[in-house]
């Protein structure tokens, strides 16, 4: 069967569409041609929101999506959401290829999903028109947030006035003075050209939310175990493929704004991780999820 | 005028107001919007999503009411070269064709619906599935209004539109 | 086999005479069904087209027209038209232009635009004796002209389409879309002369003089002033163009209330009424749209297509003129961003190659996308024209030919002149 897999990103080679390619490659090799995946990214078949329902009555096969919209549907998925959790990009592949990765992947498949990998998305930190050094600076800032209560409670707490907005205007609103500031990776900086726009990047690094890629548990029980157990394995070799792209995309973006004019502004990051109080009491609230922050923060 | 009709009629007049309240609500929520941003510096998160659900609602009892209205834009090109017999079961056609579509509308907004109410909407706290109730009433409200067309057409009288 | 279903089954539908919006949505519920997928799926996309904020818009700029319609503010306008260019045979036409043209300015969006002052003019050219199908045609050709307009999201859409492919920057875009959008009124007010002198449209006399001019301006602005408050407000940054619609609204309901004091309670319920009205018809078409382009993208239409046009000729004007047509057909059937985010990618890389620019290729993008909102059968700008002047998409058109000639001009000058587009940003954007 070809299999069809949705993401939003535009171009071809964006690491995540990049990654899923690979996979069916790799599939194609482990089951003797007879699977593949073809990838329809530039959002054709939906946002992000859409093709995941599709995938649950299984009128598509894969999604690759950002954790964020999962939130709602399959709370484990909060915890790498969570800002400040991770200390370094080692430190959140680590936990996300370990136990507690391999449980938050699990506990889709009661909703509907087949949990197969985590790609990397970076880090997301504070761009706007003026440079973010201390916590005292994100004070009464307009910040675009996605339409996300987490993320509003996590700009919110930084003091800033959480401004949600469509992507699509945010170009225009930066622009106009409409927000103050957005937040993203470095590639989205880059991608969306919000560096034509705003030249400060102040490295604040607030959360490193991972893209996910599910399966439909529809589609996945009508296989057979080795057909299933071809797909996990090639999923999950795809993941260190996808992050071998992600850092030199990453590279490259950087230099592109760079080139740009960006200015990449340094974060005392201290006082940002001090104010994150309430959103882990908001959200972090039943004893699993404090569970998992636990064995986070405990994983060395 | 029988009682059929008059349910229509008044059912149609309904959706028309409560499209009107819910048009007129919208307005507010951007407007709110706008002034909680400036005024208060403190822009309403609930505003634009409360916005974006009620215009789901408002559209869909809109349509419902431009199909009682025939007011939505068809070629007519074959039907006026038609003679008299063959146009009337053409439009007893057209309108059983569109009484499907709005049950096949009804039928999956439901299925939404019920899969997506256990889910929160954020910013609004109210279930993901209220995207897609109005789905099912404007679904129920073109069968029903295509029923009364073919009805009249049948009988040979006209739906008079309820209100202008 | 599923494109087969898909395009018969609409068409087949249409000819019988169901509306467009239904037929799209009973032709896509067909073609599902033989691909075995849940039909769910096609309302889901209906419901995702709706949800689009910046198309709030819509049914505000139609409540601001109706309430400018019936408040009298229209009326003004059309006075102050009236005694800039009245005794200029289809002088009422030509104010349409211009009107639509400073509008579009505001609205970005050609829905927008016709919505707004397709509600104000198109019945208010009745009413002065044009014929329906002339006032739908040059209000609708002359709306096109927001695509091109600064505030323009489309303008956004393509570059973000460009990503990995091409860099074009979107201020570089803006300005590059100055001088097409003006040749473009240009071609238009051509168009709209020459019908208005073959049908023999009146004059109103002579010209009035400059002090007529004045009053009447006088009377008018405080109706005009909401696009300085709409342009003025989305440019410095005091609000989005969704938002600057509710003001808009809020605007026509404050001046038609309080300043000229015209509108009537029932006028103020007769105006919301249709607009809720038009609102269910456009957002419907808009919504069930979005099923229709999730199948060309799922059945890789327009990628089927690019592939076949390489392989046919090598020449650049040929390859370009072909890109036009293309464009032209897929734009017939497909809204205008799901054009450009599907298009782009394919057809972008190959004029690239063949010499045009990128910035040039987004106007001449934006154009040709522009004029697919005019033509059926899925036209929405044209469905919202017609929807207000209460004429058939057949009846119009019978008589769209000269200004669908005065679009091409533009398109041909565009595509085939660089300068037209490339000078302006090389003069301002060192
Ligand atoms: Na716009
Ligand atoms: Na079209």
């Amino acid at each position: 069967t070809e299999f069809r897999s949705s993401d939003v990103h535009n171009s071809d080679d964006y690491p995540t569409v990049a990654a899923v390619k690979h996979m069916s490659d790799l599939l194609k090799q482990a089951t003797g041609g007879k699977h593949s995946i073809k990838v329809f990214n530039k959002g054709a078949l939906g946002s992000e929101k859409e093709t995941i329902d599709q995938t649950k009555i299984g009128a598509l096969d894969f999604t690759r999506v950002n954790i964020s919209p999962m939130n709602a549907i399959c709370s484990k998925t909060m915890v790498p959401t969570m800002p400040f959790l991770f200390r370094s990009v080692d430190h959140m592949r680590k936990v996300l290829d370990g136990p507690v990765g391999e449980e938050i992947l699990k506990d889709c498949e009661q909703h509907g999903f087949v949990g197969l990998a985590f790609y990397d998305s970076g880090a997301r930190s504070i761009y706007g028109k003026k440079p973010v050094k201390t916590l005292a600076d994100t004070k009464g800032m307009k910040i675009r947030v996605q339409q996300s209560d987490l993320w509003v409670a996590l700009v919110s707490a930084m003091g800033a006035n959480a401004t949600p907005m469509p992507i699509g205007e945010v170009y225009t609103g930066l622009k106009t003075g409409l927000i103050d500031a957005a937040e993203n990776n470095v590639p989205s900086y880059d991608g969306f050209k919000h560096y034509e726009a705003v030249k400060f990047y102040s490295r604040t690094e607030h959360s490193m939310a991972p893209e996910m890629l599910l399966m439909s548990k529809v589609v996945y029980d009508k296989l057979t175990p080795a057909e299933q157990q071809a797909i996990r394995k090639a999923a999950k070799e795809s993941v260190a493929f996808q992050r071998k792209k992600w850092d030199e995309q990453e590279a490259k973006s950087l230099a592109v704004v760079k080139g740009g004019g960006a200015e990449i502004v340094e974060v005392d990051k201290a006082t940002f991780e001090k104010a994150m109080g309430p959103v882990y009491d908001k959200f972090i609230t039943t004893p699993d999820l404090k569970r998992l922050v636990k064995a986070v923060q405990d994983t060395k | 005028m029988d009682g059929f009709t008059r349910v229509c009629a008044w059912l149609s007049r309904l959706s028309l107001v409560v499209a009107v309240l819910l048009l007129l609500a919208v307005i507010a929520c951007v407007q709110w919007q706008v002034i909680g941003r400036y005024v208060f510096n403190d822009t309403p998160t609930w505003a634009e999503a409360l916005a974006m659900l009620l215009v789901l609602y408002m559209t869909s009892l809109a349509v419902a009411v431009g199909v009682r209205d025939a007011g939505h834009i068809g070629l007519e090109s074959l039907i006026v070269l038609l003679p008299e017999r063959f146009r009337l079961k053409l439009e007893v056609l057209i309108h059983l064709l569109v009484g499907v579509f709005g049950f096949l509308m009804a039928k999956a907004g439901w299925l939404w619906a019920t899969m997506k109410w256990n889910e929160k909407k954020p910013m609004l706290g109210v279930p993901e599935g209220a995207d897609y109730v109005p789905l099912v009433v404007a679904g129920a409200l073109i069968v029903l209004f295509c029923a009364e067309h073919i009805v009249a057409l049948l009988r040979g009288i006209e739906v008079e539109p309820a209100w202008n | 086999m599923e494109l087969t279903i898909l395009g018969l089954s609409f068409l087949g539908l249409l000819v019988l005479g169901v509306p467009v919006a239904f037929a799209i949505g009973l032709s896509s519920v067909a073609t599902i069904l033989y691909a075995g997928l849940p039909t769910a799926v096609v309302f889901q996309k209906m419901v995702g087209g709706m949800q689009v904020f910046s198309f709030l818009a819509i049914p505000f700029f139609i409540f601001a027209g109706e309430l400018m319609l019936y408040g009298g503010i229209a009326d003004r306008i059309v006075r102050f038209a009236n005694s800039l260019v009245g005794h200029v045979r289809g002088g009422l036409g030509m104010s349409n232009v211009v009107g639509c043209t400073l509008f579009g300015g505001v609205a970005g969006s050609p829905l927008a635009d016709v919505s707004a002052m397709g509600s104000v003019m198109i019945p208010l050219m009745k009413k002065e004796g044009y014929h329906a199908d002339y006032a739908v045609n040059v209000t609708t050709h002359a709306a096109l002209v927001g695509a091109l307009m600064p505030t323009s999201h489309n303008i956004i859409i393509f570059t973000l389409a460009t990503t990995g492919i091409a860099s074009v920057s979107i201020l570089g875009l803006i300005v590059a879309c100055l001088i097409p959008a003006l040749i473009l009124t240009i071609c238009n007010l051509g168009a709209a002369y020459w019908v208005a002198v073959r049908r023999g449209y009146p004059t109103r006399g002579d010209f009035a003089g400059w002090h007529e001019v004045a009053r009447a301006f006088a009377a008018a602005l405080p109706g005009l002033l909401v696009i300085l408050i709409i342009l003025g407000g989305i440019l410095s940054g005091v609000f989005t163009a969704t938002e600057s619609a509710a003001t808009a609204v809020l605007w026509a309901l404050i001046v038609t209330s309080l300043v000229y004091r015209t509108l009537t309670w029932k006028d103020f319920l007769k105006a919301c009424a249709k607009a809720c009205k038009t609102t269910g018809v456009v957002l419907l078409l808009i919504g069930i749209s979005a099923a229709f382009g999730y199948f060309m993208a799922l059945y890789e239409v327009p990628q089927k297509t690019g592939a076949l046009m390489a392989s046919v000729t090598q020449e650049p004007w040929l390859i370009f003129l072909m890109v036009n047509v293309l464009l032209f057909l897929l734009g017939t059937f497909l809204d205008m961003a799901a054009t450009i985010l599907i298009c782009t990618p394919i057809f972008l890389p190959i004029c690239v190659q063949y010499g045009m620019h990128p910035a040039q290729f987004g106007v001449m993008m934006l154009i040709n996308c522009a004029l697919g909102l005019n033509t059926p059968p899925v036209g929405t700008t044209q469905f919202v024209g017609c929807a207000i002047g209460g004429v058939s998409v057949g009846q119009v058109m019978r008589t769209i030919w000269p200004f669908y000639g005065a679009l091409i001009v533009c398109l041909m000058l565009v595509t085939y002149v660089p300068a037209f587009s490339m000078w302006l940003p090389q003069l301002v954007l060192k």
